[in-house]
């Protein structure tokens, strides 16, 4: 009987060391140290392209009014009075790491928060890079960037070129589009293009490898 | 800083021969060759499953937020699986009804043919025919294989949790099972014969 | 936990919770030095993607293969460190079964059926669990246990329906056991 009560009193000690160390863990003071990320998963990071938005995919959102974008114009307030996307807000690079009275960034509940998808972008893709970097470091999520910034939307989205006669059917869809979004967004000439006559298309269907990572067991 | 290696470093290799020796021998030393007593804790007469399992769960998640706080490891940098909503639900599913009919799951069947179990090497079998129609038929199901896709979700921010907290709540669901398990075992056992 | 130690006769197996503690510490070390956890089921998965390889490489390198990405690039599906994990757990349950005296070749099965139809029912549970871990993307070791260790979502819905599942069907298969 004495056997049984020196396992149980050994099991209630171990319980309570397990409880013990994972309440240790609650209590323990939040460690700040550690926030940034590694330089060499910010490298892999930097050459892995997933962080860009293509201005087509940004149109399409602007027009469907998605809430779960939030387009952020990085260049300077100047920039962004003249001329900004739909929906965008306003926060100028320079200001981006800026601190409130309790020393934390301003800005971190915009930027680092799992509901939207915040997409940079300024004239290039210079600035809004920088700025993805920078709050890669911080481990801030979700933030991605226009690729090609505007002069990319302008050349696409605002003025369109016409692809070539032979093109694909895909790349004679996505014209379409641009020019219906180049009329939701008043750019250029408003002439109609639905009745020229449209070579038979060849279908060419580029699949992207998918790089899948691999299931761990 | 860990982790030290990336997973496919050679010295990655050797260290998962290692790692696999040890897990082969608590495998095998805690009873997990025998299918009747893996079976045990879906019957209530062996719950040498649930102890082992969620123990070693709750003993590596303790062990891993520790290293993180002392800075030894970037928990950002390990390998999380990620969460198909569908997929993960039914793959479940099919593997619970898998190891009520056949007694085992691939690393316990591994080290129990490893003991000479001839069931476990028949599992395995099955288990490698089981893969083999999935793959031949896999266009079938392939949108579903990846759709509604989370991410690398975990799941304290799925509950709005803080990590801590809930693996303290981990924790104490885990030692209450273990204590209502011990219980359900003394009654079940009081009843059956031992096989 | 230090009295099943001491008076441990052969053939008993070890205290579940030490086992349990020692297996934690096994998965810690693995994701501190490789990244990665434990796992069992990508092991077979490769042997199969390996065997396809050399019987149908066709459909191995098209999309409709699930493993296609196995050999992206030229690589060798075997060239994985799962692969020697898997090699590890044979090695490991030898030595246990070894020192414990456990190492005897047989077909355990409930005294009630016959060898015959737990023979069947280890290969059709065995394949029903092939497929179930190729949709869960993992097995009890690699998607569950990891991703309980880890605190992800996917471990923690993974093991719920295995254990949910398993609970559910027993019923129906109790002749099998009991």
């Amino acid at each position: 009987m004495s056997d049984i009560r020196i396992i149980k009193k050994r099991y209630i000690f171990m319980a309570s060391v397990f409880i013990g160390l994972a309440l240790l863990l609650v209590l323990l003071p939040e460690r700040h140290t550690l926030k940034e990320l590694k330089a060499e998963r910010l490298l892999q990071e930097v050459n892995d392209n997933t962080r860009y938005f293509t201005t087509d995919d940004v149109a399409e959102k602007i027009i469907a009014n998605d809430a779960y974008m939030q387009l952020i114009d990085v260049r300077t307030p100047e920039d962004y009075k003249n001329f900004h996307l739909k929906g965008a807000i306003n926060i100028p690079i320079d200001s981006i790491l800026n601190k409130d009275e309790d020393g934390n960034y301003t800005y971190e509940g915009i930027l680092n928060q799992d509901l939207k998808a915040n997409v940079f972008y300024s004239n290039g893709t210079i600035y809004s890079n920088q700025v993805w970097l920078l709050l890669r470091r911080l481990k801030y999520k979700n933030n991605y960037v226009m690729e090609g910034g505007l002069n990319k939307w302008i050349e696409t989205i605002i003025k369109p070129t016409k692809p070539s006669a032979t093109a694909s059917q895909k790349e004679l869809d996505r014209y379409d589009f641009r020019r219906a979004a180049s009329m939701y967004f008043g750019g250029a000439s408003v002439t109609v293009s639905a009745e020229e006559d449209v070579p038979a298309p060849t279908p060419v269907i580029k699949k992207s490898a998918s790089k899948e990572e691999e299931g761990g067991c | 800083m860990g982790p030290l290696f990336n997973a496919n470093d050679e010295w990655s290799f050797v260290i998962a021969l290692v790692i696999g020796i040890a897990f082969g021998f608590i495998l095998e030393s805690a009873g997990f060759s025998s299918s009747r007593k893996l079976a045990g804790v879906f019957y209530g007469y062996d719950f040498v499953v649930l102890q082992v399992f969620f123990t070693a769960a709750i003993t590596a998640a303790i062990g891993l937020l520790f290293f993180e706080y002392f800075g030894w490891i970037d928990l950002s940098a390990i390998w999380i699986n990620k969460f198909y909503v569908g997929s993960a639900i039914l793959g479940g599913g099919l593997m619970g009804l898998g190891f009520i009919i056949g007694g085992f799951c691939p690393g316990t069947s591994a080290c129990a043919s490893a003991i000479g179990k001839i069931d476990a090497m028949l599992f395995l079998g099955g288990f490698i025919i089981g893969v083999i129609i999935f793959d031949l038929f896999y266009p079938l199901y392939k949108p579903f294989y990846k759709a509604s896709s989370m991410g690398a979700s975990m799941i304290y921010d799925v509950l709005g949790m803080n990590k801590y907290v809930f693996l303290l709540l981990f924790v104490i669901v885990a030692i209450l099972s273990f204590v209502g398990t011990a219980y359900i075992q003394q009654r079940v056992s009081k009843k059956t014969k031992k096989y | 936990m230090e009295d099943i130690k001491i008076q441990k006769p052969p053939k008993k197996y070890m205290n579940p919770y030490l086992a349990g503690v020692l297996l934690g510490i096994v998965i810690l070390l693995s994701f501190y030095f490789t990244r990665e956890g434990l796992g069992a089921s990508g092991a077979f998965k490769r042997v199969v993607a390996k065997v396809e390889q050399t019987i149908v490489p066709s459909h191995l390198e098209s999309e409709n293969s699930a493993f296609h990405h196995y050999v992206t690039d030229g690589k060798d599906p075997l060239k994985n460190r799962l692969v020697y994990m898997i090699v590890g757990v044979f090695i490991g349950g030898f030595i246990s079964g070894a020192i414990n005296r456990r190492l005897k070749l047989k077909l355990e099965h409930s005294p009630k059926i016959t060898s015959k139809k737990r023979a069947i029912a280890a290969l059709i549970g065995g394949a029903l669990f092939g497929l179930g871990s190729a949709f869960g993307r993992g097995c009890t070791s690699g998607a569950g246990l990891d991703g309980m260790a880890v605190l992800a979502t996917s471990g923690f819905v993974v093991v719920a329906m295995i254990f949910g599942a398993g609970y559910v069907f027993a019923w129906f298969f109790r002749k099998l056991w009991i």
